[in-house]
């Protein structure tokens, strides 16, 4: 009987471990732009205008998961898969703005590809130009 | 020797100037490819987020690719107040639509409207784009062609359709809006409705009376003042300009708030038109937003005959 209770115990435990293995390795899958985004330079200057029209796609596109401040804390944040990240952080705002245009344009599981709903690239690197913003 | 000299000098002179010509030819042409080549003016964006305006058409065009679905709902009017809940327990309208954009500045459209059990054809086309230092305005041109499917077709007036080409009606409408300030746009449209019967009868065995003419021309304006990056005010108004011997339609006005996401718009809004097809709205609305004289019984009638309604969209990028 013990031998069962202490089988029992055992594969609850690996259970929750692996079930919290699985949510940390998708919460922490990386993801690196490749070299060539992570080396382009952004063509949009960073001013007023610019940061103003990342604002406005932000509110519009990526504040539901994202929050307003970028802390990952969006009204839909709770139904995602993945971990969206805090963008107040230096882990995320040391990344190049090439890298962020990539994954911003491309996309990957939960975060969509926004080549489509933001076609012009001035507006997505604008978007990259106001995440600079949320820097604390 | 003196003219082999003088020659000499003067081919010299000559292939001098040609050298210098063509160098002076040359470094224009460099110079120009120096330059930078003029940037093209860059399209205002977002004059308005949806292709609905409460019960118009705005003059955007969603992007190539993009596939949306349209919930377009009218509940009955507020005028029974708590009998009927404001309207909101009364007989109301829906519309269901899907449209695509297959090439830039193109949507095409269908639906099918529980009014009449109309289906609708549409196809808007944007054929200016305002610009920042170019086009101050965007022109659009929408279209569309309904027909009523009903097993028993009637007219206005309650007259039976006896061919199914009276089944048809049209609608045209040019619109020209600007986005004036990053917080408010606004729009004017000229429209054109046309149905294929109207009541009559013949005077005199001959000459015909036509309670409605078949075209009727309208004007509507809207706009858009936002109040925060993804909330609207949102109006819009409709003036029927063509005068009919009867059954002369009544004006419409709108207003309400407009909520945007990345994905869908939804617009709150009180307005009088019911009908949820263009043509339909602007050629026999019956609800008035203010007090009128009936032109058949002389009597005075209360306005304020509004209803509560919403669109909703929905837009999936291909």
């Amino acid at each position: 009987m013990k031998s069962l209770n202490f089988a029992l115990i055992a594969t609850t435990v690996a259970f929750i471990a692996l079930s919290f293995t699985t949510k940390l390795s998708q919460d922490k899958k990386p993801w690196n732009a490749p070299d060539n985004y992570v080396k382009m330079k952004n063509p949009v200057a960073s001013n007023p205008e610019s940061i103003a029209t990342g604002k406005t796609l932000w509110s519009k596109h990526c504040k539901s998961c994202h929050g307003a401040k970028g802390l990952g804390d969006g009204s839909k944040a709770a139904q995602l898969k993945t971990d969206p990240g805090d963008f107040s952080k230096a882990d995320f705002q040391k990344q190049s703005d090439g890298a962020l245009f990539y994954k911003t344009s491309e996309g990957r599981d939960d975060m969509p590809s926004f080549k489509k709903k933001i076609p012009d690239d001035d507006e997505r690197w604008s978007l990259v130009n106001y995440m600079r913003t949320l820097k604390k | 020797m003196k003219s082999l000299v003088n020659n000499s000098i003067r081919a010299l002179r000559a292939g001098l100037a040609i050298a210098i010509g063509a160098t002076l030819l040359l470094s224009n042409g460099y110079a120009q490819d120096e330059q930078p080549a003029p940037s093209k003016p860059k399209p205002v964006k977002d004059i308005f987020e949806s292709v609905w305006i409460i019960d118009n058409q705005t003059v955007m065009v969603p992007v190539k690719g993009t596939l949306e679905f349209d919930i377009l709902h009218r509940f009955g009017t507020v005028k029974n107040g708590y009998e009927d809940f404001w309207g909101f327990f009364a007989p109301s309208n829906i519309r269901l639509g899907v449209s695509y954009v297959p090439i830039k500045n193109l949507n095409v459209g269908i639906g099918i409207t529980k009014a009449n059990m109309l289906w609708d054809a549409s196809a808007k086309y944007a054929f200016l784009h305002q610009a920042k230092g170019g086009m101050p305005f965007s022109v659009s041109y929408y279209a569309n062609m309904a027909y009523d499917t009903r097993k028993t077709a009637t007219i206005y007036d309650g007259s039976e359709i006896n061919h199914d080409v009276e089944r048809f009606s049209y609608f045209h409408q040019v619109m020209v809006a600007r986005k004036i300030t990053n917080w408010f746009s606004l729009q004017a449209a000229l429209s054109l409705s046309h149905q294929n019967a109207v009541g009559g009868y013949y005077i005199n065995g001959t000459d015909i009376y036509k309670s409605m003419k078949f075209d009727h021309l309208a004007l509507s304006f809207a706009g858009r003042i936002k109040f925060s990056e993804a909330g609207s005010v949102i109006f819009n108004y409709d003036q029927p300009l063509t005068q009919h011997s009867q059954y002369n339609p009544n004006p419409n006005l709108g207003v309400g708030i407009e909520l945007n996401t990345s994905s869908h718009s939804f617009q709150f809004f009180v307005s009088n038109y019911s009908a949820l097809s263009p043509q339909r709205n602007n050629l026999y609305n019956t609800n008035n937003p203010f007090k009128y004289t009936d032109a058949v019984t002389g009597k005075e009638v209360e306005g304020g005959q509004f209803l509560i309604g919403f669109n909703i969209t929905r837009l999936w990028n291909y």
